[in-house]
């Protein structure tokens, strides 16, 4: 295993007036393939260009394998960045492209292209060494950018929503890819991304950002089943949403007074009565009753339409101003009209209540 | 040709097409043909020729005498020696005027002769001082490109907006001062007694003779021509994407390494260019070398042509002289294009 891990200890970064990185804690392992997940803005670009050494914290401290990086170049860091906009050197071919982090360490001619041969080979790239980054496809470029970072035998390999510029096929393709290259390499993956989906498939760990603030660090499964914030909740999956203040709690479940009446959920960190609060539940926790079918929250509800996806379908409810959708698998479908009143459902078991706070956008 | 006429339409394209039909044939063609044309012949004045011309100047001297006469004669009083006088006088001057306007058909037709004398006329010592010329246009483009490169990259990469627009104005400024203004600048700054020599004294030098020698001639030259190598430099590194500089930093390179792998080859048309113009400038620039050495330093060859057309009145051994620097310029333009790399299509972008 050549990965290296990483530790951001109180790291914050201001531009002028602007605080771009809020006092940060994180711990990356070993070997790992960690995400940081958040909106456009949210400084993930600026947290990888301090873990690169681009850009200096105001106050903290980056730790790299142990060692501490204050005052250490980006050439001098065991890391290799990834760009958002890949970088390559249009006027190098391919294997030139690759083979220049080892041409910049003196390594001879021959030696080198054969390292180049290799990478080339590993991405599934090794009959285009001699073309120009302008004659590769996109999916092409991104591998080459991936070849190129891993020729310097990084112990860390940055990577900056790489597949963004990509259409989805390709993309869903890529992500496998880079997984298995992670897999195969042993190297630390630090990758941005604000595609939720992105993250959920490919990761170990994620880290939920906003505004600047890491708003939750945890598994795939973690991040999904326990968020632990209103953002986090909306953010990564879909939920459907119910505002309100706690009257009762009890055994780790409360009570939440909502416009359509008490609902019960988990009280995963123990809110008190009284407090703002909202509770979450999954779409695919969600049922929609029939008569004799129970559940021990119900909410009355109007049939819109559904979102056909092939296995799965997306049924969209609306009460006044508030949008509801529950996720079924297409086994047995009910089918409804449009205008229908229905009645909607969940076990207190399914539902969760979180403090009140900002949403994702959407 | 039709992508002007789809973006400015029929008729202003052929006023277009027009005009710049003009301009080439008006402004480029026809002088560096007339140029050629005459560097090509000579006027011979033989013996003969030369013994007519004197004749007829001695004949006019003699028309000239001889109008006082009859103006003098025309002054006594009314008497008929006075008439036979001035008849005399008169038809003195109309046998000489007949035989200038005789003597002058036959010298009137000039004895053209053509051959490539003219080129076979540089001495070794105006040769040699041609070669110089370029030599010294040579290392003024050296160092314009030493001093502007750092300046161009400066501004186009690491200065933040603001200081890239000051230092920018800063170049600029000067050079809405006269030229001739600028190059006396210099003239006063490393005069013998000038500002330079003045400084090195307090320091206990001694006084370097700069105009002298001739590095005072490189130094005004290379201030004169620093922005047509600087902006084109500038603008082909503006374009690079910063995000390349900073992969080659985070693979290794040193700076040294990212200006000769990244910056250098992608900025190859803009230096191209500038290095073209301030040769070209430079190899044909008269007023700084005139200024600049005043006779105390070897003279550039742009003053030799100078003398040729305007002190020694010699047309067809000035264009010679002139058609050779070109021939010179047009040369180095394609060694540079061949050493960078670039064709007419880069520079053109
Ligand atoms: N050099 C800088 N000077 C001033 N502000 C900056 C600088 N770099 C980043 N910022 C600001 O910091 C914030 C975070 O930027 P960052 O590039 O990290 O966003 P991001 O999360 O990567 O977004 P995206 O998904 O759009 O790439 C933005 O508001 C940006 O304007
Ligand atoms: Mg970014």
């Amino acid at each position: 295993m050549r990965g290296m891990d990483i530790e951001l200890k109180d790291v914050s970064i201001r531009f002028g007036d602007f605080t771009a990185v809020y006092p940060t804690n994180l711990k990356v392992n070993a070997g790992e393939f960690f995400s940081i997940l958040g909106p456009s803005g949210c400084g993930k670009t600026t947290i990888l260009r301090m873990v690169s050494g681009f850009s200096n914290p105001t106050s903290g401290e980056i730790l790299i394998g142990g060692q501490s990086m204050a005052g250490i170049g980006p050439d001098k860091r065991p890391t290799a960045l990834i760009f958002q906009s890949l970088a390559l050197f249009p006027l190098m071919t391919v294997r030139e492209n690759v083979a220049f982090g080892l041409e910049m360490r003196g390594m001879a001619r021959g030696p080198r292209n054969d390292k180049a041969q290799e990478l080339l080979d590993l991405v599934a790239l090794g009959d285009q060494g001699e073309k120009i980054p302008d004659e590769l496809s996109g999916g092409q470029r991104q591998r080459v950018a991936i070849a190129r970072a891993l020729a310097v035998e990084p112990a860390v390999l940055l990577l900056d929503e790489p597949l963004s510029a990509l259409d989805l096929k390709l993309r869903q393709h890529m992500r496998s890819e880079l997984r298995d290259i992670q897999r195969k390499t042993g190297v630390t993956f630090i990758y941005i991304t604000h595609d939720q989906g992105e993250a959920l498939t490919m990761s170990d760990r994620i880290a939920v950002m906003k505004a600047g603030v890491i708003e939750q660090v945890g598994t795939t499964d973690q991040v999904y089943n326990e968020p632990s914030t209103a953002f986090a909740a909306t953010f990564v999956g879909a939920n459907n949403m119910f505002k309100g203040k706690i009257t009762k709690t009890s055994k780790g479940e409360a009570e939440i007074e909502t416009k359509y009446g008490l609902l019960r959920g988990t009280n995963p960190q123990n809110l008190s009565t009284g407090s703002e609060a909202i509770l979450f539940v999954r779409p695919e926790k969600t049922l929609v009753l029939s008569g004799k079918e129970k559940a021990e929250n119900t909410i009355d509800v109007t049939y819109e339409r559904r979102d056909l996806e092939g296995a799965f379908v997306n049924l969209h409810f609306q009460r006044e101003d508030n949008k509801f959708t529950v996720h079924q698998t297409n086994v047995d479908l009910k089918s409804f009209d449009k205008g229908d009143q229905c009645t909607i459902g969940f076990d207190a078991r399914a539902a969760m209540i979180l403090p009140d706070g900002e949403l994702a956008d959407e | 040709m039709n992508s002007l006429r789809s973006s400015f339409g029929p008729v202003l394209s052929l006023v277009i097409m027009g005009l710049v039909g003009v301009w080439v044939v008006g402004m480029i063609i026809g002088p560096q043909l007339i140029m050629v044309e005459q560097s090509l012949w000579n006027k011979e004045i033989g013996g003969e020729a030369a013994q007519i011309s004197t004749r007829i100047d001695r004949l006019y001297n003699e028309v000239d005498t001889l109008a006082f006469d009859k103006s003098d004669a025309e002054a006594l009083d009314e008497s008929t020696d006075r008439t036979e006088k001035i008849a005399a006088i008169t038809a003195e001057i109309d046998t000489r005027k007949s035989t200038i306007t005789e003597l002058e058909a036959t010298e009137v037709k000039p004895i053209k002769v053509y051959s490539f004398r003219n080129y076979t006329l540089m001495g070794a010592s105006h040769f040699f001082i041609f070669l110089k010329t370029i030599a010294a246009a040579v290392a003024v483009t050296v160092i314009a490109f030493v001093v502007c490169y750092p300046i161009a990259f400066a501004v186009a990469k690491v200065a933040t907006p603001g200081k890239a627009a000051m230092i920018m104005l800063f170049l600029i400024i000067p050079y809405s001062i006269n030229e001739l203004l600028r190059i006396f600048a210099w003239l006063m700054i490393l005069d013998n007694n000038g500002v330079a020599n003045l400084i090195l004294g307090w320091f206990g030098f001694e006084s370097i003779p700069f105009l002298g020698s001739g590095s005072g001639v490189f130094i005004a030259m290379v201030y004169a021509y620093i922005l047509f190598m600087v902006f084109p430099i500038y603008n082909t590194v503006e374009t690079l994407d910063g995000s390349q500089i900073e992969a080659a930093r985070d693979m290794g390179a040193s700076t040294w390494q990212i200006h000769r792998k990244i910056v250098i080859p992608h900025a190859k048309p803009g230096i191209a260019v500038g290095c073209i113009m301030t040769f070209m400038l430079s190899a044909g620039s008269f007023a700084v070398p005139n200024i600049m050495t005043r006779g105390i330093a070897e003279p550039w060859f742009t003053q030799l042509i100078y003398n040729k057309f305007f002190e020694s009145s010699n047309w067809n051994t000035g264009s010679a002289y002139a058609f050779t620097l070109v021939i010179a310029c047009i040369v180095f333009i394609f060694m540079m294009m061949r050493f960078f790399g670039v064709g007419i299509k880069d520079i053109a972008k």
